[in-house]
C-alpha cells in the first residue's frame, strides 16, 4: 500500500458515516478508524494476519515517583508520555513545520504531541490527558525505544 | 560480511549469537521486552532497544517493532535464533524486502519445510526414505487390510484430524485390524468430527536421530554428523548427544550421504537439521526438517570443533563453504543436558528468583546460559535456564563427566530438573546406550526419585 492509495481511501471516507474500515489484500492489512476525536490512522504494511496491530497502541502514561524524600517535599505530580513503540522521534510534522508542542504550552486531551516513525509510517502520538509541557526529553530525530519517556507534563 | 546484526531473540541463544558475532568483528543489537531489560544478552550486546511489553506476541514476535528497531539501529542483518520468528517465512521475506540480510535459509525453504505434507512430498522426491504408510485416507476395511500388509505389522492407525496422541491405535495382528479400525474411526469422529484414518508402520522403539546440514549460497552442502535426541518427554528433548550410540560408521555415512544429496537437490542454503526416525532394524525415515539453528547445536560444535553460529553468519553473508565432507570428523563424545526451571518430579514450571547460582566448570564442561544469582526466571518465556555440555574422549567418560559436573551445579530459589538428570545418567538403558524415545517414560515409571531429591 502506498501513500497515494491510502490518501485516496481516506478521501473517499471523508464525510461518510463510516467509523471503521478493515481491509485485507493478500499479505497487506489496513485498519482505519474514523470519527471524533480523530483516532490515529494505523496502517500495517505486509504483515501476516497473525501479527498484532502493534501500531495502534496508545501512548503510555506513567506517574513519576519522587526521586528522593527531598524532592517529595516539593510537590511533584508530573507525569511522562512514553513511546508506544520503537521508532524515530519527531517533534514536528516536517523539518519546515513548528514543533507540535513547546515547553510551557498547555495541551488538551487528544492533541498531537509528536510523531514516532516506525517502518516508514508516521504515527501521531496524542495526549491521553491534558497538561502543561515541562520538558521534552528526546532530541528531534533520535531513535526511541518502547516505553521510553518522551515528554514530562504537569497536570492543569 | 555484515557490519551490524540485530538479534531477534532473547536469553542464551541471543548471548550465543553475540559471542559468535563479536569473534567475527560484527556489532550486535539486542532487542528486548521490558521484562528482559537487565538480561545478560542486553548487557553484552553493543546496543539494545526495548521493543515491547513482556508477552512475546507484543515484543519478540512483534514484526513491525523488530523491523523498526533494525532501521533505527542501522543493522544490516537479522539473526532470528530458534523459536519465536525463526521459522516464519513471511518475516524472513520482510527482512529481505527491507534490504537486510536474513541469517537463515531462504523463505521458500522455510515455507516448504514448515508444511509437513509438502515437506514429506519434497523430501520423498529428493530421495529421503519415508515411513511406509497409506499415502491417503483409508477407504474401507478391505483397503485397510491391503495397506497394512503392504506397510508391514505392527501398524498404527492415526486420525487424519488428530494430534497429541489422540485417535491413535496400534494394531499388531491382521485379525484385529477391522475391529480396531472401526473403534478408532468412531473415536476420531466423536473427538474431531472427522472419522478419516490413515495407516503407518508402527516402530516399537523409535530413536530420534538428526543430521546437521551446513550449506552455502552456491550449492555446496556438507553434513556435520548426527545428534541423538531420543531422551524426550512429551516430545520435549531433555538430553542430546553426538555421536549416537545407535549408529555405526556405515549407517552414519549412509544417513549423511542421502541427507546431503536431498539438500543439494532442493538447493538448500544456510544451516538446518533433518530429523529421522531410526527403527530397531537400522532403517531410517524422514520425519521433518528444522530450518534454523537448533538448541542442541553445541554437541555438534564440541565433536567437530567448528563454531556453527559463526559458520551460519558467514554463509548468510555469501561466503563459500570451503569445506569438504572428508574434512569433517567427529572426535570424542559430547552430551548436552537442558537445565529447566521445573519440578523434577511433576515437570511443572518453576519460575522465580535464583537466590544462589554456581555453574560447573573444569575440562570439557561448557555452560550456555544467561542465569546468575538474582536472575529472575520469567513466567512469560520458556523454562530453559541453561544448557550444560560435556565433552570427553568416549561416551562412558562423557557420562562420568556429566555426573561430576552436575554435582557442582548449584541453583537455589527455583526448582530445576537437575535431580532428574542425575537419575537419568545412572539409568542402565541410558548408560548402555540402548534407549529410545520412550525410555524417559520407563525411567519415570520404574525408578523412584532418591529421598530428599
Amino acid at each position: 500500500m502506498d501513500v497515494e492509495k491510502l490518501r485516496a481511501i481516506l478521501a473517499v471516507l471523508q464525510g461518510t458515516e463510516v467509523t471503521r474500515l478493515d481491509w485485507t489484500n493478500g499479505q497487506e492489512r489496513l485498519t482505519l478508524r474514523m470519527g471524533h476525536p480523530p483516532a490515529p490512522v494505523t496502517a500495517l504494511h505486509a504483515v501476516p494476519a497473525a501479527a498484532p496491530t502493534a501500531l495502534s497502541t496508545p501512548p503510555q502514561v506513567t506517574p513519576v515517583a519522587p526521586a528522593s524524600p527531598a524532592a517529595a517535599a516539593a510537590r511533584d505530580d508530573s507525569f511522562t508520555v512514553n513511546s508506544p513503540f520503537v521508532g524515530t522521534f519527531y517533534r514536528a510534522a516536517s523539518p519546515d513545520n513548528p514543533a507540535f508542542v513547546e515547553v510551557g504550552q498547555v495541551v488538551k486531551k487528544g492533541q498531537v504531541l509528536c510523531i514516532v516513525e516506525a517502518m516508514k509510517l508516521m504515527n501521531e502520538i496524542e495526549a491521553e490527558q491534558p497538561g502543561r509541557l515541562l520538558e521534552a526529553l528526546i532530541q528531534n530525530g533520535s531513535p526511541v525505544e518502547y516505553g521510553e519517556p518522551l515528554f514530562r507534563f504537569e497536570p492543569v | 560480511m555484515f557490519h551490524k546484526i540485530l538479534i531477534a531473540n532473547r536469553a542464551e541463544i541471543a548471548l550465543r549469537i553475540i559471542r559468535a558475532a563479536r569473534e567475527l568483528g560484527i556489532q550486535t543489537v539486542a532487542v528486548h521486552s521490558t521484562a528482559d531489560a537487565n538480561s545478560l544478552h542486553v548487557k553484552f550486546a553493543d546496543e539494545s532497544l526495548c521493543i515491547g511489553p513482556p508477552p512475546s506476541k507484543e515484543s519478540y514476535l512483534n514484526i513491525p517493532a523488530i523491523l523498526s528497531a533494525a532501521e533505527v539501529s542501522g543493522a544490516d542483518a537479522i539473526h532470528p535464533g530458534y523459536g519465536f520468528l525463526s521459522e516464519n517465512a513471511e518475516f524472513a521475506e520482510m527482512v529481505q524486502h527491507a534490504g537486510l540480510g536474513w541469517i537463515g535459509p531462504r523463505p521458500e525453504m522455510i515455507r516448504m519445510m514448515g508444511n509437513k505434507v509438502r515437506a514429506k512430498e519434497a523430501m520423498r522426491e529428493a530421495g529421503l526414505p519415508q515411513l511406509p504408510g497409506s499415502d491417503g485416507v483409508v477407504r474401507d476395511d478391505r483397503d485397510l487390510v491391503r495397506l497394512a500388509e503392504k506397510v508391514g505389522f505392527p501398524v498404527i492407525l492415526k486420525a487424519a484430524a488428530g494430534g497429541g496422541g489422540r485417535g491413535m491405535k496400534i494394531v499388531r495382528e491382521k485379525d484385529q485390524l477391522a475391529q480396531m479400525y472401526r473403534t478408532a474411526s468412531a473415536e476420531a469422529l466423536a473427538a474431531f468430527g472427522n472419522g478419516d484414518m490413515y495407516v503407518e508402520r508402527y516402530v516399537e522403539r523409535p530413536r530420534h536421530i538428526e543430521i546437521q546440514i551446513v550449506a552455502d549460497e552456491h550449492g555446496d552442502v556438507v553434513h556435520f554428523g548426527e545428534r541423538e535426541c531420543s531422551v524426550q518427554r512429551r516430545h520435549q528433548k531433555m538430553l542430546e548427544e553426538s555421536p549416537s550410540p545407535a549408529l555405526n560408521e556405515k549407517l552414519r555415512e549412509r544417513m549423511g550421504r542421502v541427507a546431503v544429496e536431498a539438500m543439494k537437490k532442493v538447493r538448500y542454503n544456510n544451516v538446518g537439521t533433518i530429523e529421522f526416525l531410526l527403527d530397531e532394524r537400522g532403517e531410517f525415515f524422514f520425519m521433518e526438517m528444522n530450518t534454523r539453528i537448533q538448541v542442541e547445536h553445541p554437541v555438534t560444535e564440541s565433536v567437530t570443533g567448528i563454531d556453527l553460529l559463526k559458520e551460519q553468519i558467514r554463509l548468510a553473508a555469501g561466503e563459500e563453504l570451503g569445506r569438504t565432507q572428508k574434512s569433517i570428523a567427529l572426535r570424542g563424545h559430547a552430551i548436552e543436558l537442558r537445565i529447566n526451571a521445573e519440578d523434577p518430579i511433576t515437570f511443572a514450571p518453576s519460575p522465580g528468583l535464583i537466590t544462589a547460582y554456581h555453574a560447573p566448570g573444569g575440562l570439557g564442561v561448557r555452560v550456555d546460559s544467561i542465569a546468575h544469582e538474582q536472575y529472575r526466571v520469567l513466567p512469560f518465556y520458556d523454562s530453559m535456564v541453561a544448557k550444560m555440555i560435556v565433552t570427553a574422549d568416549s561416551r562412558p567418560a562423557a557420562i562420568m563427566r556429566a555426573r561430576r559436573a552436575l554435582q557442582e551445579y548449584v541453583v537455589e530459589g527455583i526448582k530445576t530438573n537437575i535431580p532428574f538428570h542425575k537419575r537419568l545418567l545412572l539409568f542402565e538403558p541410558f548408560v548402555q546406550g540402548r534407549y529410545d524415545t520412550r525410555t524417559v517414560e520407563r525411567l519415570l515409571a520404574e525408578t523412584s526419585p532418591p529421598a530428599g531429591g
